[in-house]
C-alpha cells in the first residue's frame, strides 16, 4: 500500500515539474522541417560539402522550431542558371562561382517574370581570382615572374606556328590551352569575355559595336585554335590538367584556389607533377566571389528564406571561413589574414591581381557567346553505336532519342560521322560538315534498329582509323562509343586495337579522344575504360534512365 | 486493514504537495526561467517596463549592442518602471522612409547624420504640417558620436593620383582620372587598368549620400550655400556628375561591406573609396599583409556623420517615453560609454574632455596610416536645406539608380 502511494506521489511530482517546464518541452517536440536546396559552382565542393553535413548534423532550427535541412548540389554555374531559367531547377539558393553572369540571369528572368532573379547585393562566400594556371617552367619561358603576362601573350603563343620553339623549347611541342565550355561553366564564360576585351584593346566599356571589330574575332579564333577541348566544370578541368601533366595541357583558365590545392598536394607528395603557377593576366581578370543568392522566385517560401539566411550566417562565420583558407580560397571575412597556403610556395601571389575587367552588359555577353560559337574550334566527331540484338526495347529507343538530342547540340561547322555496329560495321554518315546534312542525319538516326552480334573492337578500330585519316588535326577530334555488351564477333583483339590507339597518345592533349559509354549492366566496363582513358577521354556508366545526361556531359567537351 | 477514509486524506495531502511543488517550480529562479510563461505571469506579474523603441543606422550596431544591456541592467527607471530599449537597425534613409510611411512608430530615431534629420524635417512638414523632429531642441535631439567622411586609398595608388594629400581640386581631379580612357596609363601605371572609385548607394546609405553631396560642392567650388538650382539648372554639372557615377561598377548598400570589399579585393577592384573614418579604423588592422599600405586621406572639405539621437515629436511618444529616452541619451553621452566608442570602435566622442590621442586609442595606434586626431584644419561643408538634399536624392534616383 505504502509503495503504491510513494509511486503515486512521485508521479505527481514529475507531472507537475513537467507541466511547469512545458515551455521548454515545446521546443523538443518535432515541429516539422524546412528544406533549403542549393545549387552551387563545383569549384567550392571540397569546402562546402563537409560544411553542409556538419550543419545538418547540428540540428539547426528556424525561429518557429523547424529543423533546417540543407540539400546542396554542385553544378556548372552557367548550367545551373540555365536550369533555373528553363524551370528545370527550383532551388532556394543559387551560388554560382561569380557575379559575372548575374546581369544575364536578371535580364532573362525579367523577360519571364517582370523582375530580377537576383535582388539586393548578395554576400560573397569566398573569393578567388580567375588565373591562367601554367606549368612553372613554361611560365618562366614566357618571362614569369618578372614580366607581366596577359591574354594577348596567350593569343600570340597560340597563333605562333612554332609553338614553344619560339621560346627556346621545341621539346614542349605545340602550345596546348584549355578553358571550360562557356555555356556551362563560369571560367568558360569569363575566358571568352577576357578574349573579347583583349581583342578590343579595352578593359571596360565593351560594347556590341566593339565585337564587330575583326580584331576581336581574330584574337578569339587564335586563342580558341589552341584549345585541346572544353569541359563542363572548372574543378574537373583542373583535375585533368594536374593528372595528365604538361604534355596534355600547357595552361588552362582556372581559379587561384585550384592552383593552391594542386601545389598543396604536390608539396605533400600526393602529386608527382612539376610545379604549377598562377598567372594573373596583366590586362585584368575577374574574381570568383561565390555570391550566395536566395533567388527571387515564387517557389521560395518565407521560412526557406529564413533558413537559408541561417545557413549563410554559418558559412560566413569565422571557423568556416578559416576552413576556406585551407582549400586555397581567400576568405570573404577580412579579419582572417591571408596566410599559408596562400603564398608563393603554392604558386600564387596574394598581392595580385592588379586590376579587373568590367563585367559587360547582358547584351554584350550574349553577343560574345555568339561570336565564340562562330570562332570556336570545330569538332571532328565519330559516333560509334552498338545496335546488336541485346539493345532491343528500352535501350535502343533511349539511345536513339538521346543521340538525336546530342546531334542537335553540335554546330553546323562540326563534322560528324556515325558508325553502327552489330555483326557488321556500317557507316550511317561519313565525316562531313553537319550543317548541310543535319536533317538527313536526324532522319537516319531516327530509323536505327537493333540486330545481330557485337563487333566492338573492329568498330572501334575502324572509327579510329577513319578519324586519323580524315580528321583535321586543327579540330578537336573525338570518338564516342556506346556499347551494351562484351565483344562477341571481332576479328581484331583488344590488344591490337589498343596498340594503335596508344601509339598516337604521344600527341598529348591534341590526340584523338575516345569517350565510351557502358550502356546497361551487361556492358564490359573494364574494356571500355581501357579504350577511353589513355586517350584523355572518359568512360561513363549509363542506363536508359540517364543516357541523355551522359551525352549532354560529353557535349561539353566540344 | 482497509481504511478508505485515510486513503482520501493521503490523496488530498499528496495533491496539495504536488501543487506546492508546481508553484515552487514557478517561483524559484532556476525554474522560473524555464516555466510556462502565461502561468508564471498569472501568479506574479512583473513590473510593466517602459519600452523605448529605437530605429538606428547599422554602423553603430556593435557599439550599441555592447552598451545597451549595461544600461538596462543599471536599474534605470521612470517612477519605478524599468526602462527597456528595443532596437531595430536600418539604413539611414530607410529610417526616414519608415517613419514617413508610418510603417514604424519609434520613440527615438538615430540615422548616421543630421542630413537625414534635416531631410525629415522638410518632408514631414510638407506631409503632416508639422515636423517630426526638432533639431534645435538640444535635449531631445543630440549628436552622440562623430566621425568625418574620408577617402581610403591604397597608398601606392594615391601617391600616383594626388601625392601626399589631395589638394583643393580633389573632386575635379578624381572625375578626370575616372573618365580618362587611358586609365592608370595616364599616370604611367599601365598595369593598374582603369581608375576605380567606390561609394555606397546614396538612397540607402548615408556615406554614399555624403559623398555625392561633397562631389556636388566640389564641382561648384564652394562649401556652403548649395541650392536645388545648383543641381537642377546646371547641365554641365549634371554631365560631370553622371560621368563619375557611370564609372562606378556597383553601389554597396552600406558602408561596412564597401570597406570590407576594399580590403578583400584590394586595388584590383577599388583604388579608393569614400567611407567614414570610424569604418576605416575598424578595418585598419585587417588591411595589413594584403595589398600594400592602406591610408586614409581627408578631402578638402568634409561632412560629419554625427549620429544624432532624436526623440520624435509625435503623438505616439508619451511623456514617460520621453523621460525614459532622455535617461538613455544621457547614458550614451556619459564618459565611460563614449570612451568605449573611441577605443573600440574608432568614433570621436561628443564629450570633448576625452583625449583622442590617449594610449590605446586608434588615433594613436594608426597615426602612421594617415589618421589625424586634430582636424581643426579641415573645413566642414554646410548641411544644405532639406529641399536641396531631397533634390539631390531625386536626381540620383532618376538618373543613376541601379
Amino acid at each position: 500500500m505504502r509503495n503504491t502511494l510513494y509511486l503515486l506521489f512521485s508521479l505527481l511530482v514529475i507531472l507537475s515539474l513537467a507541466l511547469s517546464a512545458c515551455g521548454q518541452i515545446q521546443g523538443l517536440l518535432p515541429g516539422g522541417s524546412v528544406t533549403v536546396s542549393i545549387v552551387y559552382g563545383s569549384e567550392k565542393k571540397e569546402w562546402l560539402e563537409p560544411l553542409v553535413a556538419q550543419f545538418n548534423a547540428a540540428g539547426n532550427k528556424t525561429a518557429e522550431g523547424k529543423l533546417i535541412v540543407i540539400e546542396a548540389t554542385p553544378m556548372g554555374s552557367i548550367e545551373s542558371v540555365r536550369g533555373i531559367l528553363e524551370g528545370a531547377l527550383q532551388p532556394t539558393v543559387w551560388s554560382p562561382a561569380s557575379s559575372v553572369y548575374i546581369p544575364v540571369a536578371n535580364a532573362e528572368w525579367r523577360k519571364l517574370h517582370g523582375e530580377d532573379l537576383v535582388t539586393g547585393n548578395p554576400n560573397d562566400l569566398v573569393l578567388s581570382p580567375v588565373v591562367i594556371a601554367m606549368w612553372q617552367p613554361m611560365a618562366q619561358a614566357l618571362g614569369w615572374p618578372d614580366k607581366a603576362i596577359g591574354w594577348a601573350d596567350i593569343a600570340a603563343l597560340a597563333t605562333s606556328e612554332e609553338g614553344w620553339s619560339a621560346y627556346g623549347h621545341p621539346e614542349w611541342g605545340e602550345f596546348k590551352f584549355g578553358h571550360t565550355h562557356p555555356a556551362y561553366s563560369n571560367s568558360g564564360i569569363v575566358s571568352i569575355i577576357a578574349e573579347a576585351y583583349a581583342g578590343a584593346g579595352k578593359q571596360r566599356g565593351l560594347t556590341e559595336a566593339d565585337l564587330d571589330d575583326p580584331k576581336v574575332r581574330d584574337l578569339m579564333a587564335a586563342v580558341e585554335k589552341s584549345i585541346i577541348h572544353y569541359g563542363t566544370s572548372t574543378g574537373f578541368f583542373a583535375e585533368r590538367m594536374f593528372e595528365r601533366g604538361p604534355s596534355y595541357l600547357s595552361a588552362a583558365v582556372l581559379y587561384e584556389n585550384l592552383v593552391v590545392a594542386q601545389e598543396t598536394k604536390r608539396l605533400n607528395g600526393q602529386s608527382s607533377q612539376i610545379p604549377v603557377v598562377a598567372i594573373y593576366p596583366k590586362e585584368g581578370t575577374f574574381w570568383t566571389n561565390n555570391p550566395y543568392v536566395v533567388v527571387n522566385a515564387p517557389w521560395v517560401t518565407a521560412e526557406q528564406r529564413e533558413a537559408a539566411g541561417i545557413f549563410e550566417a554559418f558559412l560566413l562565420d569565422r571557423p568556416q571561413q578559416l576552413k576556406a583558407l585551407e582549400y586555397g580560397f581567400r576568405p570573404a571575412d577580412p579579419s582572417i589574414p591571408l596566410t599559408a597556403p596562400l603564398d608563393s610556395q603554392h604558386g600564387i601571389d596574394i598581392t595580385q591581381p592588379k586590376t579587373i575587367l568590367e563585367i559587360p552588359s547582358a547584351a554584350v555577353i550574349d553577343k560574345i557567346q555568339t561570336l565564340w560559337r562562330e570562332t570556336k574550334k570545330p569538332v571532328d566527331l565519330v559516333v560509334v553505336m552498338d545496335i546488336s540484338g541485346s539493345m532491343r526495347g528500352d535501350k535502343i529507343t533511349t539511345a536513339r532519342a538521346s543521340l538525336l538530342e546530342f546531334v542537335k547540340k553540335l554546330d553546323d561547322r562540326d563534322r560528324l560521322q556515325i558508325i553502327l555496329f552489330s555483326s557488321k560495321i556500317s557507316t550511317l554518315t561519313p565525316l562531313t560538315p553537319l550543317g548541310p546534312k543535319r536533317q538527313q542525319v536526324l532522319n537516319s538516326v531516327a530509323g536505327i534498329f537493333e540486330q545481330g552480334d557485337t563487333k566492338l573492337y573492329d568498330a572501334t578500330l575502324a572509327a579510329y582509323q577513319d578519324l586519323a585519316a580524315n580528321g583535321n588535326p586543327d579540330h578537336i577530334r573525338a570518338i564516342v562509343i556506346l556499347s551494351d555488351g562484351a565483344d562477341t564477333a571481332s576479328n581484331q583483339t583488344l590488344d591490337e586495337v589498343m596498340s594503335q590507339i596508344n601509339a598516337a597518345a604521344g600527341e598529348g592533349g591534341n590526340a584523338i579522344k575516345i569517350f565510351t559509354i557502358a550502356f546497361g549492366s551487361d556492358a564490359d566496363e573494364n574494356v571500355l575504360k581501357q579504350i577511353a582513358e589513355p586517350t584523355g577521354g572518359k568512360q561513363y556508366k549509363s542506363s536508359p534512365e540517364n543516357i541523355q545526361k551522359i551525352y549532354d556531359e560529353i557535349a561539353t567537351f566540344f | 486493514m482497509y481504511t478508505p477514509r485515510i486513503n482520501w486524506i493521503f490523496l488530498i495531502l499528496f495533491g496539495l504537495a504536488a501543487i506546492g511543488v508546481f508553484v515552487a517550480a514557478l517561483l524559484l529562479p532556476p525554474f522560473r526561467a524555464v516555466a510556462y510563461a502565461p502561468l508564471r505571469e498569472l501568479i506574479i506579474p512583473p513590473p510593466a517596463p517602459i519600452v523605448v523603441t529605437v530605429l538606428y543606422s547599422t554602423e553603430k550596431q556593435a557599439w550599441l549592442e555592447e552598451v545597451v544591456p549595461a544600461f538596462e541592467a543599471s536599474g534605470a527607471n521612470v517612477n519605478g518602471h524599468p526602462v527597456k530599449i528595443q532596437m531595430e537597425k536600418m539604413g539611414s534613409w530607410e529610417i526616414i522612409n519608415a517613419v514617413l510611411d508610418g510603417s514604424r512608430q519609434p520613440v527615438i530615431i538615430s540615422p548616421a547624420s543630421m542630413l537625414q534629420i534635416a531631410a525629415l524635417q522638410d518632408s514631414s512638414t510638407i506631409q503632416f504640417g508639422r515636423s517630426l523632429v526638432i533639431p534645435a531642441d538640444a535635449i531631445n535631439c543630440r549628436p552622440v558620436l562623430r566621425t568625418p567622411l574620408v577617402l581610403v586609398a591604397w597608398k601606392e595608388r594615391a601617391d600616383a593620383l594626388w601625392g601626399q594629400q589631395p589638394g583643393a581640386s580633389l573632386w575635379p581631379n578624381i572625375h578626370d582620372a575616372l573618365v580618362n580612357p587611358k586609365g592608370w596609363a595616364a599616370f604611367n601605371q599601365p598595369d593598374w587598368g582603369y581608375v576605380k572609385f567606390g561609394h555606397t548607394d546614396p538612397l540607402k546609405s548615408n556615406s554614399g549620400f555624403m559623398t555625392i553631396l561633397l562631389m556636388t560642392y566640389g564641382y561648384h567650388g564652394k562649401t556652403s550655400g548649395l541650392t536645388a538650382a545648383d543641381i537642377l539648372n546646371d547641365s554641365d554639372y549634371q554631365k560631370w556628375f553622371l560621368e563619375i557615377e557611370a564609372s562606378i561598377g556597383q553601389f554597396e548598400h552600406s558602408t561596412g561591406p564597401l570597406m570590407q570589399k576594399m580590403i578583400t579585393y584590394g586595388p584590383s577592384v577599388y583604388d579608393f573609396v569614400a567611407v567614414y573614418e570610424s569604418t576605416a579604423i575598424e578595418q585598419a588592422e585587417n588591411a595589413v599583409g594584403r595589398y600594400g599600405e592602406l591610408r586614409v586621406y581627408y578631402p578638402p572639405a568634409t561632412l560629419w556623420s554625427d549620429h544624432p539621437f532624436c526623440v520624435l515629436n509625435a503623438d505616439w511618444v508619451t511623456l514617460d517615453h520621453r523621460k525614459a529616452a532622455i535617461l538613455f541619451l544621457d547614458y550614451l553621452v556619459s564618459k565611460p560609454v563614449q570612451e568605449i566608442a573611441l577605443l573600440k570602435y574608432g568614433y570621436r566622442p561628443v564629450d570633448t574632455s576625452i583625449p583622442l590621442e590617449q594610449p590605446g586609442s586608434p588615433f594613436d595606434r594608426y597615426a602612421a596610416n594617415g589618421f589625424r586626431a586634430d582636424l581643426s584644419f579641415l573645413p566642414e561643408a554646410q548641411v544644405p536645406p532639406g529641399s536641396a538634399l531631397n533634390t539631390l536624392r531625386d536626381f540620383w534616383a532618376r538618373n543613376v539608380n541601379r
